[in-house]
């Protein structure tokens, strides 16, 4: 009996200890591993559609790039590269997520130097440099893109992963058995006593009874807590955090499009119809509940400009109007409206799932090093109150 | 959806595509392979017509902004504007010019001139970019009233559209590194020589009897890329093209002899015959005038003093 008791305690320790220890390492690798992923992925996304966009505008603009074009551009790919050496750190070895990062990486090196050299053939004046800029555009569209929305997709589902190993998976619910089990056999055990002795109370076993219901209580505070704020995490961050990202990468997917229909003047009207395809999905994403409601107000604005930009050229055949238009600074800002509104929804979002996650993995250290120790009381007390009653048989 | 965008970017940008005289490319509905007649081509011309006999001038040119009524030409000048299809990456002919986002050029100018010819004014042109396989149908199709975009005036194409009389005359020639020994396409026997995909120049590198590796570029802008990057060893379409590359890469030169007759015709639709007269009565009195020669020199005048213009033939 007492051997029985002192297993069911040790074990009891042992599960609390792991317990504790999993969703405690779930939850920080959430917070510290698969979340920032998810954060460096999408600004590898975000940067890359926004350098692509940026390159065709200043195309577009002819002459010497304009200087706020270039700086954009320059800060977009070192963002994106910053951003890389990040998400390089944060992928497993032999992860899909770190097969896409080594390609975005060869990619990128190759992609900046096409720029380079179309700009250095643009500062000549040699038509060749569109060639380039086109065959950079190419890349960053085949290759880069593609990559980037991987790595994106598997930082979302590690996100997901990271849920369920933080929760603490089964381990929790055997630990519950457990207690319910080592209770059990407490009562008996002092159910037996009494009968046997003439003690009606075995204070040891009584003291280790409430102890293990303390433990259990406290454990299941721990976790139901933890899971609310996992539940708060998933909610108001990660969810809207995956929602805006991609809200942010349609809105520049569509200006480079408007970019590339006047760059391409007139040979094809694909990127049109992506432009046209994107719209309502756009509209849809804008009427998250995170962004101001003037966001979808100012979108509405800039889609009116770019259908007086299709007007201009489609219509009345002036190219000219319309790409003076399209690179104004009326259209401009009224697509930045839309844009940094999106950026700034998203850092709050960001910020939100950090919060929680810190709230979340608050008690589990506790859990960790406390429920081992009142495992080992518990058993002290079992060995305490039987050991007294044996020593009255010698 | 990706393969979408690999097929867009491809045309990306500038673009153009191509434009090569040499186009070989079929009209839409066949594009999956070139189509018979345009093959053989490469190796036997079509000889079936004489491709540089284009319909006669009728009578006086009508005064600018005075078009006779009912004419394709009274429909143009009400529109407000002449439409022309070119491409914007053949510098010399119809390239984009980088300082100022404008496309210029040869092919451009002849546009200026019917502009010129119908409204007194040259700037009345709106310039669309076609793809270099949409030359035939969207002149066909009256997405634009004339084609001049380096466009070799064949007898397949005549089947479709109509040709103006020939006013450029231009041949493949082949371009390679300044240190190059190869003088002709025939040394250049299993090096990579680029050209644009379904192109007549494409087909005739792949005819060469020391057999060069010929390899496809949706554009040949895309194959100067190539080319300086050490993707392929050379280049082979039209001398007009080849020289306007040239003027961009100081450390390239072409070589050898013309090996192909290719005559520019400008691409106009046969349902207004009275517009292909017109054009071609234009070009009838600015090789008589010294236009013709002037636009030869602003161009084209590096290369050396102009020739005289291509006589015009009429069936």
């Amino acid at each position: 009996m007492l051997a029985a008791l002192i297993g069911l305690g040790l074990l009891t320790g042992l599960l609390a200890g792991i317990t504790g220890q999993q969703a405690q390492a779930g939850t920080t690798d959430l917070g510290n591993r698969a979340q920032p992923l998810l954060a460096e992925a999408e600004t590898i996304y975000a940067n890359l559609a926004d350098a692509d966009t940026t390159a065709a505008q200043a195309f577009l603009a002819g002459g010497l790039e304009p200087a706020t074009l270039t700086d954009r551009y320059n800060d977009d790919l070192t963002r994106a590269t910053t951003a890389l050496t990040e998400a390089a750190r944060l992928t497993p070895e032999g992860s899909a997520a770190a097969e896409s990062v080594r390609s975005i990486s060869t990619g990128l090196a190759r992609y900046t130097a096409l720029v380079a050299t179309a700009r250095a053939d643009n500062r000549q004046g040699l038509p060749v440099g569109s060639s380039y800029l086109s065959s950079a555009s190419e890349l960053n569209r085949t290759t880069l893109l593609p990559e980037a929305k991987k790595l994106f997709d598997s930082a979302q589902q590690e996100v997901r992963d990271g849920y369920g190993d933080a929760a603490g998976g089964w381990w929790s619910g055997f630990f519950a058995l457990l207690i319910l089990v080592l209770l059990g056999a407490l009562l008996l055990a002092q159910r037996y006593l009494s009968r046997h002795t003439h003690r009606t109370f075995n204070v040891p076993l009584v003291a280790a009874t409430v102890l293990t219901l303390l433990l259990g209580f406290g454990t299941a505070t721990v976790l139901l807590t933890q899971n609310r704020h996992l539940n708060q995490a998933e909610d108001t961050g990660s969810t809207p955090v995956a929602q805006l990202a991609e809200a942010r990468i349609l809105a520049l997917q569509e200006r480079g499009d408007e970019a590339l229909t006047l760059a391409m003047h007139g040979s094809s009207d694909e990127p049109e119809k992506r432009w046209q395809a994107a719209d309502p999905r756009l509209r849809a994403a804008l009427s998250n509940t995170y962004l101001p409601g003037a966001t979808s107000g100012s979108y509405d604005a800039y889609a009116a400009a770019h259908e007086q930009i299709r007007k201009l050229d489609g219509q009345d055949g002036n190219y000219d109007g319309a790409v003076k238009l399209a690179v104004g600074k009326d259209t401009t800002a009224k697509f930045e409206q839309v844009t940094a509104d999106l950026s700034t929804a998203l850092d709050q979002r960001k910020d939100a799932f950090t919060t929680e996650i810190d709230k979340a993995g608050g008690g589990l250290v506790v859990l960790a090093i406390l429920g081992p120790l009142v495992a080992l009381a518990i058993c002290a007390l079992a060995f305490a109150g039987i050991r007294a009653r044996l020593e009255e048989y010698r | 959806m990706r393969r979408t965008i690999t097929t867009l970017a491809t045309a990306a940008l500038t673009l153009a595509l191509a434009a090569c005289s040499g186009d070989a490319s079929p009209l839409p509905g066949s594009t999956a392979q070139p189509a018979p007649e345009t093959s053989t081509s490469a190796a036997a011309p079509d000889t079936s017509c004489n491709a540089r006999a284009s319909l006669r001038p009728s009578g006086a040119l009508p005064e600018p902004g005075n078009m006779p009524a009912g004419s394709y030409m009274a429909t143009i000048q009400k529109r407000g504007r002449l439409i022309l299809g070119t491409s914007q990456d053949t510098l010399l002919f119809s390239s984009r010019n980088p300082f100022n986002g404008q496309v210029e050029g040869f092919d451009v100018d002849m546009g200026r001139q019917l502009a010129q010819a119908i409204f007194g004014d040259p700037n009345k042109l709106q310039i669309k970019v076609i793809g270099y396989d949409k030359r035939v149908s969207s002149v066909r199709d009256g997405d634009v009233d004339v084609v001049a975009d380096t466009m070799t005036a064949n007898c397949s194409r005549w089947k479709d559209v109509n040709f103006s009389t020939i006013y450029y005359e231009a041949g493949q020639r082949v371009l390679v590194s300044k240190d190059s020994k190869a003088t002709k396409i025939e040394d250049l026997g299993g090096k990579k020589v680029c050209s644009a995909a379904g192109s007549t120049s494409f087909l005739n590198i792949q005819a060469v009897t020391t057999k060069p590796i010929a390899v496809a570029k949706p554009a040949f802008g895309d194959c100067l890329v190539a080319f300086q990057q050490n993707e392929v060893d050379a280049i082979s379409t039209d001398d007009t093209i080849l020289a306007g590359m040239a003027a961009q890469d100081p450390y390239a030169k072409v070589v050898g002899e013309k090996f192909t007759e290719e005559p520019y015709g400008m691409a106009l639709s046969q349902n207004y015959p009275e517009f292909t007269r017109f054009v071609n009565a234009v070009l009838e009195k600015n090789r008589a005038n010294g236009t013709w020669t002037a636009t030869y020199n602003k161009w084209l005048g590096s290369f050396g003093a102009a020739p005289k213009p291509p006589a015009a033939q009429y069936r």
